[in-house]
């Protein structure tokens, strides 16, 4: 048990899974296989599990992602679990054969055959100077619209690897998605030995009474440094933080939302049909008079220019500002 | 030889209307072959309705048993009677049948040939048009029936229906209604080969429209890149829908249009299960010893329309009078059917008597009968399953209820 990197506990946690199954591929683009633990220790899955378990035989997965997801969809129908990881900018490209292949599979045949692949989907963060095509959050509304597939979305390290266990020895089709920008900053211990963390569950962050909050990564991280000025302000507010997006946990924020009569669901995702647009839609159809709110980045791709994005972006000071007003109502 | 000698391989606009237009679509692609450079197997244009045959295509089937001939016959003859059957059913407006049916008749030798030189250990994935592959790969005329009846006892329990009509334990990737990622999971098998070491292939079948998409040429690309155990059977039936395929695919032959990738590439007589057979053999067995992927493109056609019956009448053979296409056309590859063909090479052979092969007809139309049957007594579907296999366990929420 240690504090230890995102990515090395989420590698680690590849690395105990392939240990057990002796087929199971990790594929992987530029992105590297290998990580440095809290005590100096490396993780080289290309080494460990040679070529054709980890990059095939050329050294690393050329494009595109479309034929990568493609291909680890044909790699699971024959009963191998896969993990694909694919680059931010890069994770709509496979969205038709998931669409129509991966995620459908399964229904189409019957039940005849299940597809045990993990799509580990960098994400990118809302920051200055990269732009419209590589600062584009929440793509993951896009595929949770998809029948057959579950989407995760674990915004520390501890949950990061215990869902990624989970996913790989799930039998159906899983996205892991790992934004940048809740992988920097201080992470919470992950045991060293192979562990779930269920894929379904939401947890509740910090217990309240006034008003719920829901976010996901990488809002969260705005939300973590909200939450002491929230608390200054003498508003007690119970966060809840769904780790899966689908199923969605709907028991649990409801249970909250029922408490405390109010919600606001903070995203760093598109507002129309971005996923916290489901949230409220699910709480709205059980809970009856609550006040449900949310704020998330504009309809708008994120510009080049630091400080138009910083302005665009449901940062601490606009998440502070949206619960007093919440508070007050 | 002076470069207008030299016979052509780009069949420009003028020269393909003058050909349609003087005999038809299968002249202009007769001529479009024969100067082509051909790969391994057989490089004779396609032979005339005899069928008769010499030369290493039909010496390889000569060595195979008679058990497997039979076999062979018994499919391309399930894969026809099923259809037929099945067609004068709908046509005749009987037991209320529906939905999607794509008739692959005419193309039986692809599927029977292809299949004939593969292990039950190896894979296949085939096309919205895959009655006849799942049959070649040993299917099960009953839980066919019941699944176009839309059955609890069909092979995919009513829940995919004739295009996605399918057996993975027979080694099938599905049957698949959008164009060609068959390309994607059928490289994914053979990577999957790779890994787990064993000798086995996957064969991906796809139409020549399939070879205008993505997922072919990523596909292409990487199984090459990879060495991969994988054969690529283009099934071009000359028209994608409605469309001449001349008129999309630059030359008009995927096997061409690839030369200059390090892959084998052939084309052959799709309507002469002997070539179809050693071509695929030749790319199985290469595949297997780790020689990498191979395409063979099969000339063949399809006697109905792309989908559905519209030309169609019971009890008899073909889609007459569509728009697209001229009946001289079709009756110029309905006088090469590859049943006759193939019953030819059997008899001259002294494998079977035509009595024989009278017998085998008459016993597969006997177990297609039954299937109907089967289908008709069968339990219909449950319509509240409609939410199963989503995923492998569980239903999703009847969210068309307000709770």
């Amino acid at each position: 048990m240690a504090k230890k990197p995102y990515r090395y506990a989420v590698l680690e946690a590849i690395a105990n899974e392939m240990r057990a199954n002796p087929d199971m591929c990790y594929f992987y683009e530029y992105q590297s296989p290998v990580a440095v633990g809290p005590t100096g220790e490396i993780l080289n899955l290309a080494r460990e599990f040679g070529p054709w378990r980890t990059s095939g035989d050329r050294g690393g997965w050329a494009l595109d992602e479309a034929w990568y997801v493609g291909c680890a969809t044909g790699v699971a129908m024959t009963g191998v679990p896969v993990v694909c990881e694919l680059p931010s900018m890069t994770t709509t490209m496979p969205l038709e054969f998931v669409y129509n292949q991966t995620a459908n599979m399964s229904m189409m045949t019957g039940g005849q055959v299940s597809v045990p692949v993990v799509m580990w989907m960098d994400g990118a963060g809302r920051g200055g100077g990269s732009a419209q095509q590589h600062s584009q959050v929440g793509q993951e509304a896009l595929y949770a619209n998809i029948p057959g597939l579950k989407i995760v979305i674990p915004s520390n390290a501890y949950d990061a690897a215990g869902l990624m266990t989970a996913a790989i020895r799930d039998p159906d089709p899983v996205q892991f998605w790992a934004y940048s920008e809740v992988q920097a900053g201080e992470q919470p211990d992950v045991p060293d030995e192979p562990y779930e963390v269920p894929i379904g569950p939401a947890v509740v962050r910090q217990e309240g009474t006034d008003l719920t909050l829901v976010s996901f990564a990488p809002a969260t991280v705005d939300v973590g440094k909200a939450l002491p000025d929230i608390e200054a302000e003498g508003i007690s507010v119970e966060y809840i933080d769904p780790r899966t997006l689908k199923p969605l946990d709907v028991d649990t924020i409801a249970k909250s939302v029922e408490k405390t009569g109010k919600m606001l669901v903070v995203e760093h995702g598109y507002w129309t049909n971005g996923f916290s647009a489901n949230i409220v839609a699910e709480v709205a159809q059980v809970v009856d008079g609550a006040i449900l709110r949310r704020i998330t980045f504009p309809d708008a791709a994120g510009p080049a220019s630091g400080d138009m994005i910083a302005w665009m972006r449901p940062d601490a000071p606009k998440i502070l500002e949206a619960v007093k007003k919440m508070a007050a109502m | 030889m002076s470069h207008q000698d030299r016979p052509s391989t780009k069949l420009d606009r003028r020269t393909f209307l003058k050909l349609m237009g003087a005999s038809g679509a299968t002249a202009a692609f007769v001529s479009a072959v024969s100067p082509l450079p051909l790969g391994t197997a057989s490089a004779a244009p396609p032979a005339g309705p005899d069928g008769v045959r010499t030369g290493t295509a039909r010496d390889m089937l000569k060595a195979e048993s008679p058990e497997k001939l039979q076999t062979m016959y018994e499919r391309m003859v399930a894969a026809r009677q099923w259809e037929d059957t099945l067609k004068d059913l709908f046509v005749g407006g009987q037991d209320d049948l529906y939905g999607a049916f794509h008739l692959y008749i005419g193309e039986e030798a692809v599927a029977v040939g292809a299949c004939a030189a593969l292990r039950d250990d190896d894979y296949i994935a085939s096309t919205h048009r895959g009655h006849g592959h799942l049959i070649a790969k040993g299917g099960n005329l009953d839980e066919m029936s019941a699944e176009i009846y839309f059955r609890e006892t069909g092979s995919n329990k009513g829940f995919g229906g004739s295009m996605h009509i399918t057996d993975v334990s027979l080694g099938i990737m599905g049957t698949n209604g959008i164009l060609s990622p068959q390309c994607y999971l059928i490289a994914g098998a053979a990577y999957s080969i790779k890994v787990r070491g064993t000798d086995q292939v996957a064969v991906a079948f796809i139409g020549e429209g399939g070879t205008n998409s993505m997922y072919w040429w990523s596909g292409l690309r990487n199984a090459v890149n990879h060495e991969l155990p994988a054969v690529f059977v283009v099934e071009n039936n000359l028209y994608h829908i409605s469309t001449p395929s001349v008129t999309t695919i630059p030359g008009g032959h995927p096997s061409q249009l690839i030369q200059g990738l390090p892959i084998s590439s052939v084309i052959v007589d799709g309507n002469d299960v002997a070539e179809v057979y050693a071509a695929t053999k030749e790319a199985v067995d290469k595949a297997r010893g780790g020689g990498g992927p191979s395409v063979i493109e099969c000339l063949t056609y399809r006697w109905y329309d792309h989908y559905g019956f519209a030309g169609a009448k019971v009890g008899e053979d073909g889609a007459w009078g569509l728009p697209y296409r001229p009946d001289s056309e079709l009756q110029a590859w309905i006088d090469r059917d590859p049943i006759p063909r193939f019953r030819t090479f059997l008899m001259e052979e002294e494998f079977f008597t035509e009595a024989d092969l009278d017998t085998m007809d008459a016993e597969v139309q006997a177990a297609v009968d039954a299937s109907i049957e089967f289908a008709r007594n069968s339990p219909p579907c449950n319509p509240e399953d409609g939410v199963l296999y989503v995923y492998s366990e569980g239903r999703v929420p009847a969210t068309q209820f307000l709770a």
